[in-house]
């Protein structure tokens, strides 16, 4: 270890080439922090001077509201089935393209290509393509005699919860499957033929190798996926804006809502706090995870 | 038998990945339409291509309040000004925390990483309200500064790992040469980090580029960008079919080009460096 003025000087320069990103990522994360707290403990007048302090009255009221407390379930079912899904096909289609095809190079290319589409312009096209007037999704079904009715896609809870799975699941099942196709090409090849010498067929050699030594890609997967399907925004109010009803209402279109449209600050606050400790404790678990399956967390 | 399974298993990828494709397509195909038959059913396949939505909707004279051509400058320039300070900030900060030992360096890594947790919709709201009180509603650093914020984790943890990777002993000879270490950092360093700095800045414009809620909650017509402008296809009297497939077929094309020209580090940008 170096000496006392030497470790001086080495803290000195550590934080100060740190400095500016930490200034940047403090004023979106720490001060809007401060600023919900104190919002979240006032009634907000944004136009006049009644700004005032009500305790804990908009904590009880975002938490007394069965729509709001609805938004966390539909949140957590979402992220849940979105990320599940995902995991499962992305590892599908990665063993498919994990034989060495000649093409295999162009089919990764083509396969990629939902990553890039912006979220916005995704949830246009699904909603215009799952419209039952003019949409080709059911004039197709409807054609070909899978169904005999137009499918209300967006006007039927559970449709509309196929829907925003299924957008999720488009726009995203190429991110997991390009993490464990590098897994599978990672897997070193030894041991795969001493198995297969020892006469074990694909199942064992899928359950005794290859899976064990995906773990910790599918762990990343896992914590990188779940903490941007929290986030989403943008795919859903698009598609379904929350509808029918609330069914699909996630707390990220909730807080927009009560926030933005109708200027109810003080209970977006509170809501927006809760949140926050919904999602601190989860981000818990998944560094756990990450530190447990990875080693990327190591110095 | 062989030969046959691994016929059906190509014929299967295929299927999926052509299936995949179809809404990507879709975009394509109904953008050269003329508006006239694009919502037509049974949809018509046959038909002589125009480039008439295009002109339409980049020179204005579609039904929305701006013209999309100045959306997309718009959004060049917040995309270009966020990934500039995100790497003017990220770059040294990835150093620093790579290579310099002080206490406090795992902590502040980790917490760096934490930061990826913190949800737009929730900074939007204070943003929101203090961009009003100051003014500064529908400018640019209102979407610069959060959109290089949100892409700072990953530019700073990616950068990290390509840090680590740059053997130490080249740097221990610059500064047996005497040089500085903001030298050594300029001159030594970064050249070696090109390609992280490179995939890291195009995963930073893909993300403002895309961006939605930020732009739609804090612009107007200032500086508003290209995807709130696309959702404005959509009105009360219906999606413009021909109009918004052309707007997003300019808007997304750039974004695809990069996914490909960066699929090889495409991973190791979306895993924060942890995956190679």
């Amino acid at each position: 270890m170096p000496g006392g003025a030497e470790a001086r000087r080495a803290a000195y320069l550590g934080w100060g080439l740190l400095s500016p990103a930490l200034v940047l990522l403090l004023l979106m994360t720490a001060v809007p922090t401060i600023y919900l707290v104190y919002y979240s403990l006032h009634h907000v007048d944004l136009l006049g001077p009644g700004t005032h302090f009500v305790g804990l009255a908009n904590f009880r009221r975002v938490l007394s509201d069965p729509e709001i407390l609805r938004s966390f379930a539909v949140t957590i079912l979402f992220v849940a089935l979105a990320v599940a899904i995902e995991i499962g096909l992305g590892l599908a289609i990665a063993l498919m393209l994990a034989r060495r095809l000649p093409e295999t190079n162009l089919l990764t290319a083509l396969f990629i290509l939902p990553l890039g589409v912006a979220p916005v312009v995704s949830a246009l096209v699904f909603r215009v393509l799952l419209d039952p007037a003019y949409g080709w999704i059911d004039y197709y079904l409807q054609s070909w005699g899978v169904i005999s009715q137009p499918i209300d896609w967006l006007g039927d809870p559970l449709n509309a919860w196929i829907a925003i799975i299924g957008l999720d699941v488009w726009q995203w099942t190429p991110f997991v499957a390009l993490i464990l196709l590098a897994g599978l090409q990672a897997i070193p090849q030894d041991p795969v033929e001493a198995a297969r010498l020892d006469g074990a067929g694909p199942v064992a050699l899928f359950w005794h190798i290859t899976l064990p030594f995906l773990r910790s890609f599918i762990a990343i997967a896992m914590v990188f996926r779940a903490i941007e399907a929290f986030k989403t925004f943008a795919g859903v109010e698009v598609l379904t804006g929350g509808g029918p009803g609330s069914t699909t209402e996630l707390i990220n279109l909730d807080l927009y809502r009560l926030a933005l449209q109708d200027f109810d600050v003080g209970a977006a606050a509170a809501l927006g706090f809760c949140f926050l400790v919904l999602l601190s404790v989860v981000m818990q678990q998944m560094l756990k995870v990450l530190g447990r399956n990875t080693d990327i967390l190591e110095e | 038998m062989h030969r046959l399974s691994s016929l059906l298993l190509r014929t299967l990828i295929w299927a999926v990945i052509l299936a995949m494709l179809c809404p990507v397509g879709w975009i394509v195909l109904t953008s050269i339409k003329p508006a006239d038959i694009s919502q037509s059913l049974p949809p018509v396949w046959s038909f002589t291509p125009t480039l008439r939505n295009y002109a339409d909707v980049l020179t204005g004279s579609s039904y929305t309040s701006q013209v999309f051509a100045t959306l997309i400058v718009h959004s060049a320039i917040v995309t270009a000004l966020a990934t500039l300070l995100a790497l003017l900030t990220g770059i040294p900060a990835a150093y620093s925390l790579a290579r310099i030992r002080f206490r406090g360096r795992k902590f502040t890594a980790m917490w760096i990483l934490s930061t990826i947790m913190f949800p737009p919709a929730v900074s939007v709201i204070p943003v929101f309200i203090l961009a009003s009180r100051l003014g500064l509603m529908d400018t640019l650093p209102v979407l610069v500064i959060p959109y290089a914020a949100f892409g700072l984790p990953m530019v700073i943890w990616m950068l990290r790992s390509y840090v680590k990777q740059v053997p130490f002993e080249i740097e221990e000879a610059a500064m047996v040469d005497g040089a500085s270490q903001f030298v050594i950092l300029r001159r030594v360093v970064l050249p070696l980090l090109m390609p992280g700095v490179v995939a890291a800045a195009l995963l930073m414009a893909m993300l403002a580029w895309n961006e939605f809620l930020f732009a739609l909650a804090l612009t107007r017509s200032a500086v508003k960008t290209a995807p709130v402008g696309i959702s404005e296809f959509t009105n009360m009297y219906g999606t413009q079919w021909g109009d918004m497939t052309a707007a997003a077929t300019v808007t997304v094309a750039p974004i695809l080009v990069l996914t490909l020209v960066l699929r090889r580090r495409l991973v190791a940008g979306l895993t924060f460096g942890a995956v190679k």
